[in-house]
């Protein structure tokens, strides 16, 4: 009888412990960012240099010379993609650009 | 009939001021939504925290030092500008001078606060060390602290533009904006000042000496109001 209740016991002991075990895994810190993505702030826009590769692509696109291009806002849409919005000489664009720095499309707003 | 047009004449203030009402709480809204608090990392904790003035000046204190990601860093940088061009990225409190093989040398900068910002490209239209500051009228008219000084602050550790100067030009226009030091580092990643962008004194004097006059300068804010130079 008292065999069978210390067997009891320490199954439970040792399904608890898987519990507590498998508990804490899911609640575990995430990895820590790069050194160079040590601060961010509660908006997210696009990183400046995706920023000014869309406002090259602008240039290039419209022909307007790229000293008149400026990104004036951006957002991120998904975790690899940023849409930056600019102003070329009063016309405004939209640009859509990877986080590898591809510009997927610019189109006229 | 008049009383009509008295009745009529309420209801269209009352239609203006229900208006000017939903716009003012919409442009809080825009602003409120623009206005990004600064987080970062704590290696310790490894949570992201939010660092305003108080934390900052705490932070500073204990460590004589800004948070790493303030710290100058070589950072990859994919862009088509030449060698040598300032990107200011005011909403991430960043300033990178562009090097040689897609990289950039990275600084940690405080900002224009709320109303303050700008965006624009200008140039670098000359340097100075331990530079004489003369506050702008405008300052001087809404900072009674600043009337001491309308004739001139000379240079020195106290000076509010720290080590170093570059004097940011439209064409040939002084724009009144300058890229300076401060005598207070804690402030670097914060949106603090009139304006100006603000750097750690050494992060100035490093700048400085990889700077030429000239120098393409361009300036990233979200939801600036005003523009210079595009």
């Amino acid at each position: 009888m008292l065999a069978k209740r210390a067997v009891r016991t320490s199954i439970r002991a040792t399904a608890i412990g898987f519990l507590v075990g498998a508990l804490s895994a899911c609640v575990s810190a995430p990895p820590p960012p790069p050194q160079d993505q040590m601060s961010r702030t509660q908006v997210e826009t696009a990183p400046a240099d995706l920023q000014l590769l869309c406002a090259n692509a602008v240039a290039k696109a419209s022909g307007v010379d790229s000293t008149k291009i400026l990104p004036v806002s951006s957002s991120k849409l998904d975790p690899k993609t940023y849409q930056v919005e600019l102003d070329a000489s009063g016309k405004k664009t939209r640009c859509l650009v990877d986080t590898e720095g591809n510009v997927r499309s610019v189109e006229p707003t | 009939m008049t009383r009509k047009l008295i009745i009529a004449g309420r209801a269209a203030l009352q239609r203006k001021s229900l208006t000017a009402i939903v716009a003012a709480a919409l442009g809080l809204v825009a602003v409120a939504a623009l206005a990004a608090g600064t987080q970062v990392f704590d290696p310790k904790t490894r949570k992201w925290v939010d660092y305003d003035r108080t934390k900052a000046r705490k932070y500073y204190a204990a460590h004589n030092e800004v948070p790493e990601a303030f710290r100058p860093q070589m950072v990859k940088f994919r862009t088509a500008e030449v060698p040598g061009t300032i990107i200011i990225d005011g909403n991430q409190h960043f300033l990178y001078l562009v090097q040689p093989g897609q990289r950039a040398m990275r600084y940690g900068i405080g900002v224009g606060r709320e109303g303050f910002g700008w965006a624009g490209i200008v140039r670098v239209g000359r340097m100075a060390e331990w530079p004489t500051w003369t506050p702008p009228a405008e300052m001087i008219a809404r900072d009674p602290n600043a009337v001491k000084h309308a004739g001139g602050m000379p240079g020195g550790p106290d000076n509010p533009l720290g080590a170093r100067a570059l004097y940011l030009y439209e064409r040939d226009q002084d724009t009144i904006y300058r890229i300076h030091g401060t005598p207070e580092p804690w402030t670097i990643g914060l949106d603090v000042s009139s304006g100006c962008i603000r750097m750690r004194n050494d992060d100035i004097t490093d700048l400085a000496s990889r700077v030429k006059v000239g120098a393409k300068v361009i300036v990233l804010m979200q939801g600036a109001a005003l523009y210079k130079g595009v």
